[in-house]
């Protein structure tokens, strides 16, 4: 296995990935999902069988998992995108469990509750950073034209977007569809990279950790998850020694977040060096203006 | 055969339904699903223990502190974490994800004051099983049953009977109309938690009598989430009948299908339940007005 | 004799017991502007959110430009050529007034994902176009200084205005204004009187809307139809209505003897 420190890396750009997907789906389109742990399961073992049993590249071993993934997540949204907030909430919460139940289940295919070994170690540094430019540059562009801005519409104001001619379900679908195909991505490098699956990587506590940081970055900021997820990567290991209270540390502070600051870390906005320039020349002149520069960043 | 498998599928389903009730008590009132309640219950079952255990309470007072305990922890619960997400005026989401921060914190609180290791009740029922008709009843399953309906009928009683119950639905329906009324809403809000919570503590006590106590006993509460959506998020007799229905279908799956797809089968009802009724079975249509 | 270019027939509209709309029958010919007024659950709206496909009708039936508007989506309806502003402003909040309207342009948007994601083809020309529409619009509603100002923070005439900026860019024929004048006072729904009619001629367009203001009706509407617990008590020209003992009763009650 690689280095302390590369392996760290590694975990970050998995989860960056994995969070971009949920970050579309939930901070820029509103949905929230507590089953995407299971797409990243669909993709882990999609690929993790792909690419021991047909030994196929990497890249084919993503793309299975990631198509896999998406059509999966593709009859779902037919079926559970036109409940209300919460139901869907349950809905897709109940799918990522089942998922786990099934693929315990299917021991001559997915080795079961015992998990899946095996699985040639491709994932290396360089795979996860091509891998991280390649999804935040999808994931910013896609952000930052018609179909982003269409995600935000119904964000924002579901029934206004409608009048205005956006069909709402078939965006929210392709939100969905778009976050489990990440979910996929992440969960194949993962699987290439640990060598071993189990069925419990992938469970609810995941799920609802990639939505908890989302909402800690804030919603509507790619920058925001990002940031969030390299910190809550991060911390638990550079805080090993005390162990037991990291994950105490870590629900008090999502409390505390959610209650003195809810617009999460970034808010509704992204980072960028213009906008960092003119807001510490602001602090300086004391004036308040708005620039031609939020533009670009639209 | 099968009416013994109904009467343990009745026997789980009823603390089912208790936990249902706490749950959908809070959510028809803020509209949030409290992922922390089943850890409140967590949090009683504890409390139970140690009362039992190490201070050697006598069982009535025992199970009386529990229940307090899991409700004051419910109330505090409210008003260090959710009330100001309501005083924010913040999306109800955030309720949710601020529960899941007290689930979180909960649940590790114990961990690193307790420890992971299972306690188990001191056996504080007598053992054998009574017999109805060639069905065994365990002595825990009866008193559980029976204090689950006794609980739930006392709530009803509350609830549709008395001038706090009037009250809480006001508030329930529109907590600005309600509280130009004169009602106080923090406070009832503050009592509905403790009504929750030691709801919950009931559920958590009996729970842990049953399966031993652990820190994420709490996990339990997500039947009763799903009970509640299945009967219709809001609505309590819902959240009861669709408790009852999952705990006997359970007990069936396991007993005639396979103990390991049990969960399996319950989410996919769920899911089909969702698609005939996308308000679960009892549940309110609330449409977005132009 | 031209057709209608909206032609309600026999709508009726019922909620569990409650009667909201009874025999409802509208026709409205190119270019009008139609009012639709009645005293506060007169079911005005509800009409409106009949037409937009928000409720589907007990019975009765919508054709607009000779199609037939009841069954279909709402995004359906709104991509038909019938475009609405809400009673209570319904403006993307958190962005900015060109990022609203320029959302609204979506349908000129006709690139595809892979363009979107990848940024070649005809993704760079199409937008650039279309936010030079949006920067169009916002200046022909008089908003172009605010341009980039978050929606939620500009004032209440301004959101309003917005909204109706924002019906705009989706190339409507039929144009439904949900109490545009809400909350103005007599100065600011007379700049809006000639708002509206400014657009009307520019845009060619035919306006359906429901008001409270009666000096915004008269001075706007060509014909107007008086709703009274969901059922049409009278309909003429804003002189005939307003002087109607019917019309008058509704709103005030029985005249005093």
């Amino acid at each position: 296995m690689a280095g302390y420190y590369e392996g760290l890396f590694i975990l970050v750009g998995i989860n960056i990935i994995a969070v971009l997907g949920v970050s579309i789906l939930t901070g820029f389109t509103r949905l929230f999902s507590f089953g995407n742990a299971g797409f990243m399961a669909i993709g882990a073992y999609t690929g993790a069988i792909l690419s021991k049993e047909l030994n196929t590249p990497l890249v084919i071993s993503i793309i299975g998992g990631m198509i896999m993934a998406g059509f999966i997540a593709f009859l779902l949204g037919k079926i559970t995108l036109g409940l209300k907030g919460d139901y869907f909430l349950i809905a897709t919460l109940g799918f990522g469990e089942s998922i786990r139940v099934i693929i315990e289940n299917m021991q001559s295919v997915t080795g079961g509750a015992r998990g899946y070994s095996g699985i040639p170690m491709k994932t290396n540094i360089w795979v996860v950073i091509i891998s991280v430019v390649i999804a935040v540059w999808i994931a910013w562009n896609l952000l930052h034209s018609k179909i982003g801005r269409n995600f935000q519409a119904i964000r924002e104001q579901e029934m206004a977007a409608d009048a205005i001619g956006i069909d709402s379900a078939k965006y929210k679908n392709y939100a969905f569809v778009i976050s489990a195909m990440f979910a996929a991505w992440a969960g194949v490098l993962f699987a290439h990279y640990f060598s071993f699956i189990v069925p419990i990587m992938f469970n609810l506590v995941k799920s609802s950790e990639m939505t908890i940081t989302v909402v800690i970055g804030g919603l509507g900021s790619l920058t925001g998850s990002i940031i969030a997820t390299t910190i809550l990567t991060l911390l638990p290991e550079l805080a090993r020694a005390a162990a037991e209270y990291r994950m105490l540390a870590y629900g008090v502070a999502v409390v505390l977040i959610v209650t003195l600051r809810p617009s999460g870390l970034m808010g509704y906005r992204e980072f960028s060096f213009k906008k960092t320039v003119a807001w510490i020349k602001n602090v300086f002149n004391r004036k308040k203006t708005s620039s031609p520069e939020e533009e670009e960043n639209a | 055969m099968i009416w013994q498998q109904l009467v343990n599928g009745i026997s789980v389903g009823s603390i089912y339904a208790l936990m249902a009730t706490g749950y959908a008590l809070i959510y028809s009132l803020l509209g949030f699903s409290n992922w922390a309640h089943g850890d409140i219950g967590m949090i009683g079952a504890y409390i139970g223990f140690f009362s039992l255990a190490t201070f050697n309470l006598p069982v009535w007072l025992a199970l009386i502190v529990a229940v307090a305990g899991a409700g004051l922890v419910s109330v505090i619960s409210e008003r260090l974490a959710y009330r100001r997400i309501r005083n924010n005026n913040s999306p109800t989401m955030f309720l949710m994800i601020a529960a899941m921060g007290v689930s979180i914190t909960l649940q590790n609180f114990v961990l690193v004051t307790v420890g992971s290791k299972f306690k188990t009740y001191p056996q504080i029922l007598p053992v054998k099983a009574i017999s109805v008709g060639g069905i065994y009843i365990g002595m825990l399953d009866l008193i559980s049953f029976s204090v689950s309906l006794l609980v739930i009928l006392f709530l009803y009683f509350l609830i549709e009977r008395t001038k706090f119950g009037l009250a809480v639905k006001a508030a329930a329906s529109d907590m600005q109309v309600a509280s130009l009324l004169g009602i106080n809403v923090d406070k009832y809000i503050g009592l509905v938690f403790l009504l929750a919570g030691s709801l919950a503590g009931v559920s958590g006590v009996l729970l842990g009598m049953k399966y031993t106590v652990y820190p994420q006993l709490g996990n339990f509460a997500l039947k009763a989430f799903i009970a509640s959506v299945f009967g219709g998020l809001g609505s309590v007799p819902g959240a009861i009948v669709g408790a009852l229905f999952i705990g006997i279908m359970e007990v069936f799956v396991a007993g005639y299908v396979s103990a390991g797809l049990r969960d399996l089968f319950t989410f996919t009802l769920l899911i089909a339940v969702l698609v005939i009724r996308p308000t679960g079975l009892f549940g309110k249509d609330i449409q977005d007005k132009a | 004799m031209t057709e209608p270019i909206l032609s309600i027939q026999e709508l009726n509209k019922n909620f569990g017991g409650v009667v909201a709309t009874k025999d409802f029958s509208l026709d409205i010919y190119k270019n009008q502007i139609v009012g639709l007024i009645g005293p506060n659950g007169a079911g005005k709206t509800t009409i409106f959110n009949i037409l937009t496909g928000i409720y589907q009708p007990t019975s009765g039936s919508v054709k607009f430009m000779g199609e037939d508007m009841i069954g279909l989506k709402p995004f359906q309806i709104a991509q038909s050529g019938i475009a609405r502003t809400f009673q209570t402003i319904r403006l993307f909040k958190q962005l900015s007034a060109l990022e609203n309207v320029i959302i609204a342009c979506h349908q000129d948007c006709t690139y595809n994902v892979f363009s979107a994601v990848t940024r070649l083809g005809k993704f760079k020309s199409i937008e650039k176009a279309v936010r030079d529409r949006a920067h169009e619009l916002l200046e022909i509603v008089g908003l172009h200084d605010d341009a980039y100002r978050i929606a939620g923070d500009l004032p209440y005439g301004y959101q309003r205005r917005l909204e109706i900026a924002r019906a705009l860019a989706i190339h409507p024929r039929l144009l439904l204004l949900d109490e545009p004048a809400a909350g103005m006072n007599s100065e600011e729904s007379n700049d809006l009187c000639k708002f509206v009619f400014d657009l009307h001629e520019k845009f060619d367009l035919t306006i359906f809307m429901i008001e409270h203001h009666m000096d915004v009706v008269i001075k706007l509407c060509d014909v107007v139809t008086v709703l009274n617990f969901g059922q049409t008590i009278c309909r003429g020209t804003s002189d005939q209505v307003t002087c109607d003992p019917r019309v008058i009763e509704a709103y005030l009650g029985e005249e005093m003897k």
